[in-house]
């Protein structure tokens, strides 16, 4: 258990208030109108929704996630976090795209981009589903927070799932994104100094960077200074087949939207931005750091695992870099790093609580309950949705144990069969809302196919990763495509005005053609 | 280099063209060059800085190349955002009663 010196809890006080105050401190803005409290009015310069892309992916439960990976594979894990990598493109295409459109949320998008019946539909599937999920994400990472305080302090789970997302919901309600893109700025900058100071405190631990790199030698497992160590072509725990996936899926996806989980939040970030090329740079520098944040970490794991090389249990070696924070710090810089830890849980719990309120409230309340409802009446609407969704965070959290399993693969249906669907419904013209939808559909039944019922049967046997996401995306397609030849492309008139508007890649000849006979191009 | 263009008209910023693919090759190559060379670099291991700097280096040509054409595409469309914005309104039917 962790002891705090005077010092530290003093540190940790004045770091927890100053993120509190800062977020606070923008009320007066946040209530002007639906923009503000969900956009910050789309004004932003390109740094600010940058630092909150980083801090918003820096949670309490990434550091275990990384160090994870990297204790398992060495510098190879490193391709692990590198889902990311979809900004890579995504800030030169589908950003610009977004951003253009001025939707709040990619459902709200999906309403421009698609018409009638099938786009209702859409539009209040998507919207469910985002509340549901950024629910879901405040009781993992809550959790995870839990976790983290048992080990240090010995409290009971509840206290750290609760506490602290009480506390970041004070300024979440009070200023709306206003309060949440402040804070994430000064928690970014507060998260990055403690990554650092901790990283090159263990690596000093581990008697330095050349001492690890000779120990890892003399251990005989040089290996893991490899970024590029692969377990063989097809066989192992990490093969190439695995990694040049992993590539595909990160780096195609940035040319489409949703073809990752962090897509949903990056889109408020991008339509905050001031203008198209902030959209783009907030994005791509964001990112950015969260590269070089996780490369960061990997040497300080490769340190840990000089210093403790014989840990089996995952759940042990995960806690590595905490553990590298927690036992190496002396007293004083101990306050600081768990203040460090507090803004990182409060920046992805602020951005969740912002990001489940606008979908409840501009794509459920204001689109389908109340379409004339007042800026006021919308803002409080907003403050609402944000405290229903604390609250069933912390419902999730408490279940978290008994659902992960299910939920995780809930997070993965998402990615696999719909993966070309939300690539596609940016760039082809003639996917329409129908196709997507039955996307959606028949990946929810086909992953529980493929991945629990053919393999419970002994039909096929369990697939690595890497095949079920190809088997995925294939037999889905198999559906959504005849389903798009089948019904009746959009209407011309809302795709000529998207086009107009957004400008999209790909291939969108006739629509093009249209527009430019009606001189709007 | 004549074949990547540093000035742009609205109407021809808007169109994807040829620097719109340079920035999405060379993108992820700086991404990939970030996170093998940041960490070689931090454990003092040689390629880790030539990788390191060639990254920097990418990272500056990439900028070189779009950022002229995101200026552009920027500023065409803030003239329109306003009326964007209107119609937007009108699709979520949205009408301001206080």
């Amino acid at each position: 258990m962790t002891v705090f010196a005077p010092l530290d809890w003093i540190w940790m006080g004045a770091l927890l208030l100053l993120m509190v105050g800062c977020g606070v401190l923008f009320y007066r803005l946040g209530k002007r109108s639906e923009a503000d409290f969900f956009l910050a009015g789309r004004g932003l310069p390109w740094w600010l929704p940058a630092a909150s892309v980083y801090a918003t992916h820096t949670a309490t439960d990434t550091p275990m996630w990384v160090t994870g990976v990297i204790y398992r594979y060495g510098f190879s894990g490193i391709w692990y976090t590198f889902f990311s990598a979809w900004c890579a493109i995504s800030a030169f295409v589908s950003t610009r795209i977004f951003r253009r459109s001025l939707a709040y949320t990619q459902a709200e998008w999906q309403s421009l981009r698609f018409s009638g019946l099938g786009s209702e539909l859409l539009r209040g599937w998507m919207s469910g589903w985002q509340v549901f999920m950024n629910m879901f994400i405040m009781g993992w990472v809550g959790m995870a927070m839990g976790k983290l305080c048992n080990y240090a302090f010995g409290w009971p789970l509840w206290i750290g799932l609760i506490l602290f997302s009480s506390v970041c919901a004070i300024y979440v309600l009070a200023a709306g994104y206003w309060g949440v893109v402040m804070a994430d700025f000064q928690q970014g900058i507060i998260a990055f100094a403690a990554i650092i100071v901790v990283s090159v405190w263990g690596v000093a631990a581990a008697g330095g960077p050349g001492a690890i790199v000779d120990k890892l030698s003399a251990m005989g497992e040089s290996w893991r200074l490899n970024p590029f160590h692969f377990t063989g072509w097809f066989t192992g725990d990490f093969p190439v087949v695995w990694f040049l996936t992993m590539m595909f899926i990160a780096l195609l996806g940035g040319f489409g939207m949703g073809t990752s989980i962090d897509w949903y939040s990056e889109a408020q970030r991008i339509q905050s931005a001031r203008t198209v090329r902030d959209a783009s740079y907030s994005i791509w520098w964001g990112t950015a750091i969260v590269i070089v944040r996780n490369s960061i970490w990997a040497v300080a794991v490769l340190g840990f695992f000089v210093l403790f090389p014989n840990i089996t249990e995952a759940a042990e070696y995960e806690l590595g870099w905490f553990r590298l924070g927690f036992e190496t710090l002396p007293a004083g810089l101990l306050g600081f790093f768990f203040a460090a830890i507090l803004a990182i849980h409060l920046s992805t719990i602020s951005t969740h609580l912002n990001l489940g309120a606008v979908y409840a409230t501009r794509d459920l309340y204001h689109h389908y309950i109340n379409p004339d409802a007042s800026q006021k009446k919308l803002i409080w609407v907003g403050r609402i949705s944000t405290l229903i969704l604390l609250i069933g965070s912390f419902i999730f959290g408490l279940m978290m144990k008994e659902i992960t399993k299910w939920l995780i693969f809930a997070l993965w249906i998402m990615a696999a069969g719909v993966w070309l669907p939300n690539i596609l419904q940016v760039i082809w013209w003639r996917f329409n809302a129908w196709g997507y939808l039955s996307a959606w559909i028949a990946n929810l039944g086909l992953s529980w196919v493929v991945v629990w019922i053919l393999p419970a049967f002994g039909v096929i046997p369990e697939l690595p990763d890497y095949l079920q996401f190809w088997a995925l995306m294939l037999l889905t397609s198999l559906i959504y495509f005849p389903v798009t030849f089948l019904t009746r492309p959009e209407r011309m008139d809302r795709l000529v005005k998207y086009y107009a508007m957004c400008r999209p890649i790909g291939f969108w000849g006739p629509v093009r053609k249209e527009a430019r006979r009606l001189n709007l191009l | 280099m004549r074949w990547i263009r540093r000035k742009w008209k609205a109407a021809d910023a808007r169109e994807w063209t040829r620097e719109d693919a340079m920035a999405i090759v060379l993108s992820p190559l700086a991404y990939i060059g970030l996170a093998v060379g940041v960490a070689l670099s931090m454990l003092l291991i040689p390629s880790g800085y030539w990788i390191l700097g060639i990254t920097i280096l990418v990272i500056l040509l990439m900028h070189w190349i779009i950022d002229p054409k995101l200026k552009a595409v920027s500023e065409d469309f803030e003239k329109k955002q306003k009326q964007f914005l209107e119609n937007l309104e009108k699709i979520e039917r949205w009408e301001e009663s206080e």
